[in-house]
């Protein structure tokens, strides 16, 4: 792995931690009542998890900020879930910031690897350093916090600590084999015995260079060495010491005694090793972990274990670590039962993880646009076989098609991504705007495992973050206000999404005073964006505070009123290809609906004809087609509108909307289409059927074309417009309404 | 026809230092022009067009160029004139216009392309203040040759995207007003 590689994966992963930390402290602070509940326990053992591991994946960069930082938080959060420093709102929120400046951090390193904190963020770690403290005073072993995490250059080989040497029955005993490929795999033993350093003592290292070949068979890239560690660490747990080798867990084998170990689990060490036994009793011997007269003892047992074994078992050697444990009662079966099942947990979570592939975005879309290629290509082909009238070859195409047609649809789920991250994100908005604006709001999350284009859920975060801020701030009232109403003081904000046919509907809503019709009309009047006597429905007047400069806010915060936004919100939805529509009911709520396409790339499209030209229509818009006949053709001469079942179906020539010279055909068809629950009729030439529609973008000079949003190629390489149902409507209404303002 | 002409990588500012350029000539409603062959990234056949509604005249429509979508415009119209009718000569000639930073290809419909000369710095004039019977900024300058004068285009104003984008939003709305259906 290349370096940048693995701290551009350091950098998504503190980034996925953070998140997932950020969403464990605002749980804790949801239900702070009963920090002992069981919820509570694994958000802190989340937070902590999340904390430890950027600290200690930091400090295989040598990123000394973060780890020095992390390594405090990691303090504060271990008395945390130790018990010794209760929960409360303080100190969450305290968390939280110091969230976010290993979050600044981490995004300062991801801009330049070599970066240094500027002033200001110093500054803010500096004063969460000293806020922290009052969290920490007292604990044991923090003394080396902040400097000892510095990583200090030591020589490499054998090392004899100063204070080494005397021998210490509470040490503990670290055999420590690393794997040959630990060095290709990006990580420097060295680094993790530094690291196990800074934790306590380390009273001696002897190195194994036994598995060393002979230098002309040697690789050097390969790791050789072993080291045998006595440590000394108070405070320190077997779960600390193996958290240090955590990220070579998969590169090395680790043997952790602990102090005071029973003998016969040094004889398992030895057993289990793979060097020459004596030598390693020596070792032991030597480095003061056994006495000569215990190793004594210890192989004298183990000889008679392994003989008693074999009689038992002829063909296994010796017996399993756990059954001999449990044979001399020094373990119960249910504990063995237990540990055995909590590894087969964590294996299949592993199993779970690896089955994830990241993938850069840009190869994801090089292969959507292949598809996309093909899918034309496909069709091109379909179109020669019908010619030809050879039916094995007409049958063949359309297997091909088919298959085509799964290949993109599989292409298209890769790019597929859930909402849920999106909006659990607002978790944290919702909080702290709340205690900004002083108004007792939360979140609730709906639909959140609804799936949506990646390129459409990062183009939404925006639109909806300014929903999310307006909601609050306009829309739900002060708590005294909502006690009046009869509402409970606690306002809510909810964030849903759904599939509705062929596209997906986000909707932000909240249960505040709704919008206030008279006084959007009031305004609108004002501004000059309607007249006195138009008659509007109440989605026309809502409608109104999308446009430019609008703002019913009597006083501008910090927030929203200024009259921006919601215009930026409309627009970067209809670039999306989207609609937005508000509904709301005066004292209940507002909920604000956000109409988006699946995807972005390729449509299932109709394809019409009209004079020469071709046009396609998004397939999930056309209820039905019919046909125009003569008496109707007659009839509707002078108006544009028919008789659908009993139901006016106003409808729109595209002949004349297109300035299509040359006469209509002999037939004329309607094809009907529906959008946010309006019907209107297209009269079109022909109709040429479905169609897979690679979406391609018209550029910017077509920019101000209302009523065609993109353009496709068809089987035949030529160009077909697809056409932009709701701007055509809307073209034909204001286009109907100026006509009849001039009195033309 | 359809013969590809590959623009050298050269850049403007160096070909002028070195005191002299080349520029593709071609025939429009009689008359010659010549654009700098730096902004010509090919020349292909006219056909297979498809015409966008509710824009502008002189925009033709769009093309499939290799899978991308290209827009057409015809240049008489953008000039003023009649547009041109397509004979068996007629070309499309793919330019390539930066606009900001990003650099979008554009197809000019021309009667019929002629070759790519190589004119002296010390022969281009400056344009006339009026007579040429085209908007004075869409020409560069005057090229002699033989004796005769050519027009040298100012592409980028020719075919300014933004400029095009912005009577298009005139071009499709106005006349409708004007002229009810």
């Amino acid at each position: 792995m290349e370096f940048d590689q693995a701290l551009q994966t350091f950098i998504m992963e503190s980034r996925e931690l953070l998140e997932a930390m950020e969403e464990s402290l605002l749980g804790l602070e949801s239900s702070p009542d009963d920090p002992d509940s069981p919820d509570n326990r694994d958000a802190i053992g989340a937070i902590f998890r999340s904390a430890h591991t950027i600290k200690g994946s930091g400090g295989l960069f040598g990123l000394d900020g973060i780890v020095a930082f992390t390594h405090v938080v990691e303090n504060v959060l271990d008395r945390v879930r130790g018990g010794e420093v209760p929960v409360d709102g303080d100190l969450v929120a305290l968390l939280l910031s110091c969230r976010d400046h290993i979050g600044m951090l981490v995004e300062q390193i991801a801009v330049d690897a070599a970066a240094q904190p500027d002033k200001e963020t110093e500054a803010t770690g500096i004063m969460l350093l000293n806020q922290l403290k009052a969290y920490q005073a007292g604990a044991k072993g923090t003394a080396p916090a902040v400097t000892g995490a510095r990583v200090q250059s030591q020589a490499p080989v054998i090392t004899t600590l100063p204070s080494g040497g005397t021998v210490e029955s509470d040490n503990w005993h670290i055999s420590l084999r690393f794997s040959h490929d630990v060095l290709r795999n990006g990580m420097d033993p060295l680094a993790f015995i530094r690291y196990l350093d800074n934790m306590g003592k380390i009273v001696h290292v002897v190195t194994l260079p036994d598995a060393m070949p002979l230098v002309p068979d040697m690789d050097p890239e390969s790791c050789y060495l072993g080291f045998e560690i006595d440590f000394h660490g108070d405070n320190v747990g077997k779960a600390t010491i193996e958290g240090v080798f955590e990220f070579v867990r998969d590169d090395c084998t680790l043997r952790i005694l602990p102090p005071h170990s029973r003998i016969e689990e040094y004889i398992q060490l030895i057993n289990e090793l793979s060097e020459d036994k004596i030598r390693l009793g020596d070792l032991l011997v030597n480095s003061g972990s056994l006495t000569r007269k215990e190793l004594d003892e210890a192989l004298c047992l183990q000889a008679l274990s392994a003989e008693s074994c074999r009689e038992k078992s002829p063909t296994q050697d010796i017996c399993q670590l756990g059954e001999i444990l449990v044979k001399q009662g020094m373990v119960q079966p249910e504990l063995v039962d237990a540990a055995l099942g909590k590894q087969k947990v964590a294996k299949e979570n592993k199993v779970q993880e690896s089955k994830l592939i990241r993938i850069q975005a840009d190869k994801l879309d090089q292969l959507i646009n292949l598809v996309g290629e093909m899918v034309i290509a496909g069709a091109a082909t379909s179109l020669l076989a019908q010619r030809t009238r050879d039916p094995a070859l007409h049958e063949a195409t359309s297997t091909l098609s088919r298959l085509v047609e799964e290949i993109r649809d599989s292409a298209l789920q890769l790019r597929m991504v859930q909402i849920g991250e999106t909006f659990s994100r607002f978790n944290r908005v919702v909080r702290d705007v709340s205690k900004e604006i002083g108004k007792e709001i939360g979140l609730s999350i709906g639909g959140a495992e609804t799936e949506l284009d990646k390129s459409v859920v990062e183009k939404i975060g925006d639109p909806l973050m300014h929903l999310v801020r307006n909601s609050m701030d306009h829309g739900i009232e002060k708590a005294e206000i909502r006690r009046q109403r009869g509402k409970p003081a606690k306002g809510t904000v909810h964030l849903n999404a759904y599939h509705e046919s062929g596209s997906i509907v986000v909707e932000v809503g909240d249960d505040g005073g709704g919008l206030n019709r008279d006084r959007i009309l009031a305004k609108a009047l004002e501004k000059g964006l309607v007249t006195a006597n138009q008659t509007l429905s109440d989605q026309d007047v809502y409608g109104l505070i999308f446009e430019a400069g609008f703002s019913t806010a009597e006083a501008v915060t910090n927030l929203s009123g200024r009259g921006v936004g919601m215009d930026v919100v409309r627009r970067n939805i209809e670039a999306l290809r989207g609609t937005v529509e508000i509904d709301s009911r005066e004292g209940a709520g507002a909920t604000v609906r956000i109409r988006l396409p699946l995807t972005l790339a390729i449509i299932d499209g109709f394809l019409l004809g009209v004079g020469s030209a071709s046009y396609v229509v998004p397939l999930d818009m056309v209820m039905e087609c019919i046909e125009l006949d003569d008496a109707e053709r007659q009839e509707t001469r002078e108006s544009n509108y028919i008789n659908l079942r009993g139901t006016v179906l106003p409808f729109i020539r595209l002949r004349d909307q297109f300035r299509e010279l040359g006469k209509a055909g002999r037939r004329e068809n309607i094809v009907v289409v529906q959008y946010a629950g309006q019907k209107a009729g297209l009269v079109v030439d022909e109709l040429m059927g479905e169609f897979q529609t690679v979406i391609k973008p018209l550029g910017k000079l077509f920019g101000n074309l209302k009523g065609v949003s993109g353009s496709t190629i068809l089987g035949s390489g030529e160009v077909a417009l697809i056409l932009d149902v709701p701007a055509l409507i809307q073209r034909a209404v204001s286009k109907e309404a100026q006509l009849l303002a001039y009195g033309l | 026809m359809g013969a590809i002409v590959r623009a050298e990588q050269r850049t403007e500012a160096a070909s002028v230092e070195e005191g002299q350029s080349q520029y593709l000539t071609f025939l429009l409603g009689g008359e010659m022009f010549a654009i700098p062959i730096l902004n010509i990234k090919e020349i292909i056949e006219y056909g297979s067009l498809t015409t966008v509604p509710m824009m502008p005249a002189f925009i033709r429509g769009v093309i499939n160029l290799r899978g991308n979508v290209v827009p057409v415009v015809d240049l008489s119209v953008r000039f003023g004139r009649k547009a041109a009718a397509v004979t068996k000569r007629t070309c499309i000639v793919i330019i390539e216009i930066e606009t900001g930073d990003e650099k979008q290809d554009v197809g000019v419909v021309v009667d019929s392309v002629s070759e790519v000369l190589e004119i002296p710095r010390t022969e281009v004039e400056q344009a006339p203040s009026f007579g040429a019977k085209i908007r004075a900024d869409f020409i560069r300058g005057m090229g002699k040759i033989n004796g005769k004068f050519v027009i040298i285009l100012a592409v980028n104003h020719v075919l300014s995207i933004d400029e095009m984008a912005m009577l298009g939003q005139a071009g499709g709305a106005e006349p409708e007003i004007l002229a009810p259906v």
